[in-house]
């Protein structure tokens, strides 16, 4: 417990304190939080802070009528399932109290504490919230701009790019060669390119027997890679070869004429590719001062408020969370946090220390599922793992373990797009 | 005796971190991406608002000594210590079951 006081001292010195000054809103009451990008992040935080604190007045910014969620969208590749059990209204959102503007975020005034709407008008704020998930950083690969996203899909957005990605797989001919350009830390989903291997190569093995996956690496390890690797070799033996860094695989450019991808130790012809680029925040993030130089967004480790900007919280993928990856589950957990802590600084009391989990499911057959955890707490200014917390699942199990983790994955998702969209 | 104490602790806690009762102790929030706070049709994840305090203890306690066999949930278990898990158990025994 003297760590945990320790904790609380650092936050007071970090910087909080100034924060914590009653603000006009807590006179009043509430106080008025806007929160722009209807994601997990973003959708979570709208709701609670309205469950906290009903008093407020929260909007949610968001173009899109219907969110498309990520997790179980490689299920979809797969032909598991359809894209539409991915999407997701804002009723359960409006409903709860949030007022939904079905609009984009085109400017943010981080001293008038305002933000510009694209039909022109602006909504006011105490405190901003923005969750505006990732965009692509269309210039790292020469040849891989928006247009070739068309023609090699990065499918790393749900929605019409997955789609895509799994026609290009389904006109395949037998014996082709998948290839997945896999990218550097940090990124969307640490796991995300091993499970979409893992699920191709289910696919192809029950339809495309002859066919391979090649994935290009930008890095020399992944999440999970044992697990993976091991599974790999007992599910999809001499299906899956991966081609890391050092071996040669990341991709300097790509071809979209000839589905060529280009690596320093040669080309590869693919029959789909699929290209996973570079990522950094969402557009808005930068136009709001709160991105640094790395493309993504510093903030602190107790209300996530961005340390470039006071007055706006960054969550999710877009932030720069420390220990924790860029997951549905931590944006969502880091939304909860930040709500709480939120409504702590508009009634003008000091937030609570969190301690935050994140759990992430892959699957790398239909019923075989794989998972890491995390719990994580403040420490020296960013979140930092909690010692001999957390962890990969097993090398080796006995009876029905990959199973029962598979069904805990689609679990987790029902829960989680309940909690967040139901 | 045991569950007159536990909600107790928990108060100690809360007030410790200067938080309001109605917030969740820290690490109850992120429980709810997997034990849902509504009901949720077709899950094998337990709803755990609404248990008895001493059973949520009994469990993590468990969990986090390996007693008890888990997927992730001794990984999880062995970031809380003592106090931690009665403040969380108690804030869910608290929650509509």
């Amino acid at each position: 417990m003297a760590t945990r006081r320790t904790f609380l001292k650092l936050g007071v010195a970090a910087g909080l304190a100034p924060a914590l000054a009653p603000s006009i809103a807590s006179a009043q009451g509430a106080g008025r939080v806007v929160v722009v990008g209807g994601g997990f992040g973003g959708a979570t935080a709208a709701r609670t802070l309205k469950a906290l604190e009903p008093r407020l007045a929260v909007t949610l910014v968001e173009p899109n009528a219907t969110y498309t969620a990520c997790p179980f969208s490689n299920n979809v590749l797969a032909n598991l399932r359809s894209i539409d059990r991915q999407q997701f209204g804002y009723d359960g959102v409006t409903k709860a109290g949030v007022t939904v503007a079905q609009r984009s975020a085109t400017a943010i005034d981080a001293s008038a504490k305002s933000v510009t709407l694209s039909d022109g008008s602006t909504l006011a704020y105490d405190r901003l919230v923005l969750s505006p998930g990732i965009d692509f950083d269309w210039n790292a690969i020469p040849g891989y701009g928006e247009a070739a996203a068309q023609i090699m899909p990065h499918a790393w957005k749900a929605g019409a790019q997955t789609v895509l990605l799994r026609q290009q797989l389904q006109s395949m001919d037998d014996g082709g060669v998948v290839v997945i350009a896999a990218p550097a830390n940090p990124y969307r989903c640490p796991p995300g390119p091993y499970e979409r291997a893992s699920l191709i190569a289910y696919w192809l093995k029950i339809w495309k027997p002859k066919s391979k996956l090649l994935i290009l690496d930008s890095k020399d390890a992944f999440s999970k890679q044992r697990l993976f690797q091991n599974a790999w070799a007992q599910l999809y033996p001499g299906m899956i070869d991966w081609v890391p860094l050092s071996k040669g695989g990341k991709v300097t450019s790509v071809d979209p004429s000839t589905l060529t991808l280009v690596t320093d130790f040669g080309r590869h012809k693919a029959a789909v590719a699929n290209v996973i680029p570079p990522q950094k925040a969402g557009a808005i993030a930068h136009q709001a001062g709160v991105a640094d130089r790395t493309g993504w967004c510093p903030v602190e480790p107790v209300a996530f408020e961005s340390t470039l900007q006071p007055g706006i919280h960054v969550l999710g993928d877009a932030a720069i969370m420390g220990a924790m990856p860029k997951s549905a589950f931590a944006a969502n957990a880091q939304a909860k946090v930040c709500a709480a802590a939120i409504v702590d600084l508009l009634a003008g009391r000091k937030p609570q220390d969190p301690i935050l989990i994140n759990t992430c499911y892959s699957l790398v057959a239909a019923d075989y599922g794989i998972s890491v955890a995390g719990v994580y707490r403040p420490d020296k200014g960013v979140l930092a793992d909690v010692p001999g917390a957390g962890g990969v699942s097993p090398l080796e199990v006995v009876g029905g373990f990959r199973g029962q983790e598979a069904l805990y994955a689609s679990s987790w998702f029902r829960t989680i797009t309940a909690e967040v969209y139901g | 005796m045991r569950l007159m104490v536990l909600p107790a602790l928990a108060g100690l806690f809360l007030l410790a971190g200067a938080a309001e009762a109605a917030e969740p102790p820290p690490g109850a929030s992120s429980c709810t991406g997997c034990h849902a706070p509504m009901k949720v049709a077709d899950t094998v994840i337990p709803r755990i608002a609404g248990r008895k305090a001493s059973d949520i203890v009994q469990f993590m306690r468990e969990y986090r000594s390996g007693a008890w066999p888990s997927s992730v949930m001794g990984r999880i278990a062995k970031g809380f210590d003592d106090a931690q898990i009665n403040a969380i158990a108690a804030w869910f025994a608290a929650q509509p079951e």
